[in-house]
């Protein structure tokens, strides 16, 4: 079976930039599975999606959605694809349902009982202006439409953004459903807590190249335990750092640490028997700490 | 592609409804004046007359209260083409240039729908515009110069509208050109605006400087030689180099647009 997107060593050097802002992305989403593409602002998120969608042009690599070519076949490849923009561009005279009738009309077909659905779900008011309505319902009408033709790939970036607890939990359940249809989903998104809910895998993208490629459920598997220690004098820093259970020490202050820990705490323990600890708070590694870990590092580098 | 086209026009149904009152009522202003102003054109013309031959080239000849004096004068060589040419030049930098400051270009794009389609169905849309605003325009002024009994031809006079149109859809074509390159809509509005300008002064002044005969020929507003059609002694093939530069010019938007980066 045909992977439903797949991309190889694709980049993109905008004219005049003296870096790529996408550098040999090579990646590869089945259908069926949803994957949570995250990365700081600037990282390269949108730049990739608006290279899938054909809207700039990739400076080198090639990339197929659907088993089609990016370039070549992008109107045929768009007849099955739901997309929806991070900028959340609309038309501000338009109502919500001229809005989909419009792109109803370059999309056929649509059911326009399952369009009636999905706006009853996520109570959109699709009888004002979009101009007048918040951002939240604005985006559940870019909602409607990217679901509205059951697409088989849904590229989505920062699709829950302005939504509320209620209608994100709607989306949720949309992208499930999508999912049990068999249609792949790639999204972009600054919710990590969104991420790790409803992704399969998760891309770490940073200065345009992709650093790290996980499944949600290795994540879990491997989860690293937290520590946060405040220790009555100096931590014992150097110590710490040589134990071979440690994953990373970050150094709060000078006798606040946090400690990313894998396997065995007995060397641990031993270690912190010799101080006086007075506080000790542990916490499982979530994607939010996943996301810190690669994106201080970068910091780091900087520094 | 119907469907941008037919949305196009809704969305700018509101415009087209304006700039056909605005035309309208240059039109009537005008045209409802042209019997006093026809009483007195011995006067009027012998105080025009002290005016020198490069001044009078500007507002379009030398002959202003005759009937296809005064017509030309006062409306089809400068008055009409220049409301049009407002209207042509901000519709041919905002069709595709509006979109794609908003980001709405992506959405369309997002759809199956070609760029060479967009690219087309938004030219129509535009031009279909311009030639419903003009034709209002027209249709007002063939009724008011018969009611007015201005003693032209109205063949010529709904020539002379022809020829008004396709120097605008020209400039118009102009500037969706520069927006297509993704120059932006504020580039396109201004550059478009200073080639009509620059070649409405120049394609006037050409009769009476010589050293800018050549380069008038460049400019669209050479070949529009509305007193001429008024007359009935035009060579329609002008209207040809009209069709020539809008060929060219969508030709171009073409090239430019179908591979580039967008948003």
């Amino acid at each position: 079976m045909d992977s439903a997107l797949s991309t190889t060593k694709l980049s993109k050097k905008y004219r005049g930039a003296n870096r790529y802002a996408l550098k040999g992305l090579t990646l590869q989403i089945q259908p069926g599975e949803v994957y949570g593409f995250l990365g700081p602002n600037g990282a390269g998120k949108s730049t990739t999606i608006k290279t899938l969608m054909n809207f700039i042009q990739p400076t080198s690599g090639s990339a197929t959605l659907l088993g089609h070519d990016i370039v070549k076949d992008t109107v045929r490849i768009k007849r099955e694809i739901g997309y929806l923009a991070g900028d959340g561009a609309f038309y501000s005279k338009m109502t919500g349902r001229q809005y989909l009738e419009y792109l109803g009309e370059l999309q056929r077909p649509v059911s326009k009982k399952y369009q009636q659905e999905l706006a009853k779900r996520l109570q959109a008011t699709l009888n004002k202006p979009l101009g007048s309505l918040s951002r939240g319902n604005r985006q559940k009408i870019s909602i409607i439409q990217a679901f509205m033709h059951q697409p088989k790939l849904l590229i989505l970036d920062e699709p829950s953004s302005g939504l509320d607890p209620l209608m994100q939990e709607v989306f949720y359940e949309l992208i499930n459903e999508s999912k049990t249809r068999g249609s792949a989903i790639f999204m972009s998104s600054h919710i990590l807590g969104e991420v790790q809910r409803i992704c399969d895998r998760v891309g770490f993208i940073r200065e345009g190249e992709l650093v790290a490629e996980r499944s949600i459920a290795e994540m879990t598997k491997d989860a690293t335990q937290t520590f946060d220690l405040v220790f009555k004098d100096t931590a014992p820093i150097v110590k710490l750092r040589k134990l071979s259970s440690i994953q990373n020490v970050v150094e709060n202050s000078t006798n606040s640490v946090t400690l990313h820990v894998r396997g065995d705490l007995t060397s641990l323990f031993t270690l912190l028997s010799q101080h006086t600890v007075t506080h000790i708070d542990t916490r499982t590694l979530d994607l939010e700490e996943a996301f810190m870990h690669f994106y201080q590092s970068q910091g780091d580098k900087h520094v | 592609m119907f469907s941008v086209f037919k949305w196009t026009l809704w969305q700018r149904r509101w415009s087209i409804l304006w700039w056909s009152v605005g035309i309208v009522g240059l039109v009537v202003l005008t045209l409802s004046f042209y019997p006093t102003i026809h009483n007195q054109a011995a006067q009027l013309n012998k105080s025009f007359g002290s005016l020198n031959s490069s001044t009078l080239a500007l507002f379009g000849g030398t002959d202003f209260f005759s009937p296809v004096g005064y017509l030309n004068s006062q409306l089809i060589y400068l008055m009409l083409p220049l409301l049009l040419i407002i209207l042509g030049v901000g519709l041919g930098s905002s069709l595709i240039g509006r979109e794609e400051g908003d980001g709405t270009i992506q959405l369309l794009l997002s759809r199956p729908l070609a760029r060479s389609r967009l690219l087309l169905a938004k030219a129509l849309a535009g031009a279909f515009i311009l030639f419903s605003v003009t034709l209002i325009g027209s249709l007002v002024i063939l009724g008011l110069a018969k009611i007015v009994h201005i003693g032209i031809p109205l063949i010529s006079i709904g020539a002379a509208c022809f020829a008004c149109f396709m120097l605008v859809l020209t400039f118009s074509a102009f500037a969706f050109l520069l927006a297509s390159t993704g120059r932006g809509r504020g580039a396109a509005l201004g550059v478009a605006a200073v080639y009509a300008l620059g070649g409405y002064i120049i394609g006037s002044l050409a009769n009476t400087v010589h050293w800018l005969q050549k380069p008038s020929l460049i400019f669209p507003y050479h070949y529009y030689q509305s007193a001429n059609i008024l007359r009935g002694t035009f060579r329609w093939s002008s209207i040809v180099f009209f069709g020539i530069f809008i060929a060219i010019y969508m030709m171009l938007s073409w090239l430019s647009f179908r591979r580039r980066d967008l948003g």
